[in-house]
């Protein structure tokens, strides 16, 4: 009996979470067709392996989620990085039209909402604000 | 338990899926090296890139989890429903299916051929022989248990629960291909998540099931598989499998009443805390005493990894300090201290007690190489975790300045792995040694030396 009641409720939660819980992002971080192509190729090249989106991703390289917006990098700065990699990142042989794909991807992210969360007003039982907020 | 003339059928594809367990273990612990030495030494083994090595260790290591902890199935199954696997031909397709699909998942990444979300980054029709061959194991599984008569034990409830919550979620990590989850990344990496969750509470059903089972057979007490505590341990893995999983993803801006579900859901995990604690009062000198049987020495060892890892897990899942310790190396020294401290351990105990093994130096120096090592990375990977979150989000330093800072933890950690994998190395070494000398035996005994049925002391006792 509470088996199944846990996995009904599992069931309900799931669909909560495939549809209105997961809603309210931006129109500018829902991704056209040439930031899908940049999703794509995010995962044919594995930039998860060495980088990060909220904090879920590889250890070796920066999160990326704000990279596209923050002072002082932006798309170009990203672009130029992707093309020829760093001392530490490899060049991975993309192309310049796969930048372009992946930086549309990148902005997208970006507009989803911002990582890391420096706000640590906490409260007596141990969240923060963000979490109760709809701070999208 | 007289259930001799039923071992035979299935045992051996069962060692064999220990044997290739172990093989995916060890390479994916070389890889696993190599990787993190590639932390240290910017470059290093060129052949082998990180972009490859990291998903390498990844794959080849979860494969070592479910290849263990099937193996282990099959082979207790038989006697556990009293009756024969209902279907012995099903179980060689689907070490067929997985032994087939294995090289081509290793070829796609040395290949630089990805495709796949971070774990399962092959290109994903790979993912199809692997839901078939889990289909037909799940079918075998649930005809064979159907016609054992009486109550199910706890570890049978966690096994039936783990067998089918991982084709539940391996679909649902598979959902990114539809666009209305991929065009949407906060519901993308919300749902891949909620998925993993589940993925990984699936497999621990099936290991510490396997545990359960291990004991029992160890000790012949069958009571505890079968106690009240038993069964709410089971009710409590349960629900946190089931929605325990959004504290993965506090940053994530999901709905926040997702997450604080999550969090309230995890604490209630406290409880399992609470009750190691109760238990070892009362057995820890039992536990000692127990020390030189090979199975039970390494159960011991994975109820203290457990009691480790739960406690930190329990810690990070607390917003304010999962606020500093997400995205660091400290969620790393979660994932290793239960993959490695936990999971392994257990089915370690599990292997050792189907190959009938002795507790002879390799065998202790192996044990004591890969938990002491393991103790020096899990230090390691938390004080780098500590330094890379605290500079994250009280500093301004770029990454690269935090990340030098983390560095001399992160060679700690990497000159600690090394002696892991030498402790790991030593295990297996004999796990597939005592796996592939039980074969030869069976062999014989099957091809006439012993009568059908007959108990053969040479062996070992006839419940294993
Ligand atoms: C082998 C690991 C690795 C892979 C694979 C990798 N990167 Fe990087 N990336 C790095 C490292 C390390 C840095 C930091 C570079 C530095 O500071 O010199 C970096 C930096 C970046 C930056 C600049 C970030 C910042 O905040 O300064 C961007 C953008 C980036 N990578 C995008 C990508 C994309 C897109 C991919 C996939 C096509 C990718 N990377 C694949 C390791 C990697």
């Amino acid at each position: 009996m509470i088996f199944f009641t846990l996995v009904a409720l599992f069931v309900l939660q799931s669909g909560f979470t495939y549809t209105s819980a997961t809603d309210g992002v931006k129109a500018a971080a829902m991704l056209d067709g040439r930031a899908r192509e940049g999703e794509r190729l995010y995962r044919e090249y594995n930039c998860t392996a060495c980088h990060q989106f909220y904090g879920l991703g590889g250890y070796m390289g920066p999160d990326l989620t704000n990279v596209a917006t923050q002072p002082g990098k932006g798309p170009g700065f990203a672009r130029a990085i992707i093309l020829h990699g760093t001392q530490r990142m490899p060049r991975l042989g993309v192309t310049e039209a796969e930048a372009d794909a992946l930086v549309a991807y990148l902005q997208a992210v970006a507009a989803t909402g911002t990582y890391p969360i420096r706000h640590v007003e906490l409260t007596p039982w141990g969240t923060y604000p963000e979490l109760h907020r709809d701070g999208r | 338990m007289a259930a001799e003339p039923l071992r035979i059928a299935g045992r051996g594809t069962a060692s064999w899926f220990l044997i290739a367990g172990l093989l995916a273990l060890w390479t994916g612990a070389l890889f696993g090296v190599i990787g993190s030495w590639q932390h240290v030494v910017p470059g290093v083994v060129d052949a082998i890139p990180f972009v490859k090595s990291r998903p390498l260790h990844v794959s080849l290591v979860v494969a070592w989890i479910f290849l263990g902890a099937l193996g282990g199935v099959y082979h207790h199954l038989p006697a556990i429903a009293g009756v024969p696997l209902h279907a012995p031909r099903l179980v060689r397709v689907h070490l067929g299916i997985f032994i087939g699909t294995g090289p081509l998942v290793v070829a796609s990444y040395l290949m630089g051929r990805f495709g796949g979300r971070e774990y399962w980054e092959f290109p994903p029709v790979l993912g199809i022989p692997i839901a078939l061959g889990w289909s037909l194991f799940m079918y075998n599984f649930f005809r064979t248990v159907a016609k054992r008569k009486g109550p199910w034990p706890a570890y049978l409830w966690m096994w039936a629960t783990g067998v089918v919550f991982f084709l539940v979620t391996y679909a649902e990590a598979n959902l990114y291909l539809f666009p209305h989850f991929s065009s949407n990344m906060v519901r993308e990496l919300t749902v891949q998540w909620k998925a993993y969750g589940a993925l990984t509470g699936s497999w621990n059903m099936l290991v510490y099931g396997t545990s359960m089972v291990v004991m029992e057979r160890i000790t012949g007490d069958t009571a505890p598989a079968r106690s009240r505590t038993a069964f709410l341990l089971y009710a409590l893995g349960f629900t946190n499998l089931l929605f325990g999983w959004a504290h993965h993803i506090y940053p994530v801006p999901s709905a926040p009443w997702l997450r604080l579900v999550a969090y309230a859901i995890s604490m209630t995990e406290w409880i399992i805390l609470a009750r190691i604690i109760r238990q070892w009062r009362g057995t820890l000198g039992e536990g000692l005493r127990q020390r030189h049987s090979l199975a039970h020495r390494f159960l011991f060892a994975g109820e203290v990894w457990v009691f480790l890892n739960l406690g930190l897990a329990l810690l990070i899942s607390i917003p304010a300090v999962n606020l500093f310790t997400h995205g660091t190396h400290i969620t790393v020294a979660h994932a290793m201290g239960s993959t490695i401290g936990i999971n392994t351990t257990i089915l370690f105990a599990s292997v050792f007690l189907i190959a009938d093994a002795a507790y002879d130096r390799t065998v202790r120096l192996g044990f004591w190489l890969l938990n002491g090592a393991l103790v020096l990375f899990w230090l390691c990977l938390i004080a780098a975790g500590l330094v890379k979150g605290w500079l994250t989000v009280t500093t301004d330093l770029p990454f690269q300045a935090i990340m030098d800072r983390a560095r001399p933890f992160i060679a700690g950690f990497a000159v600690a792995g090394a002696g892991l994998f030498a402790g790991l190395s030593l295990l297996v070494w004999r796990a597939a040694q005592g796996l592939l000398v039980g074969g030869m035996q069976r062999i014989a005994r099957d091809a006439g030396t012993f009568a059908p049925g007959s108990t053969t002391p040479s062996s070992g006792p006839p419940h294993r």
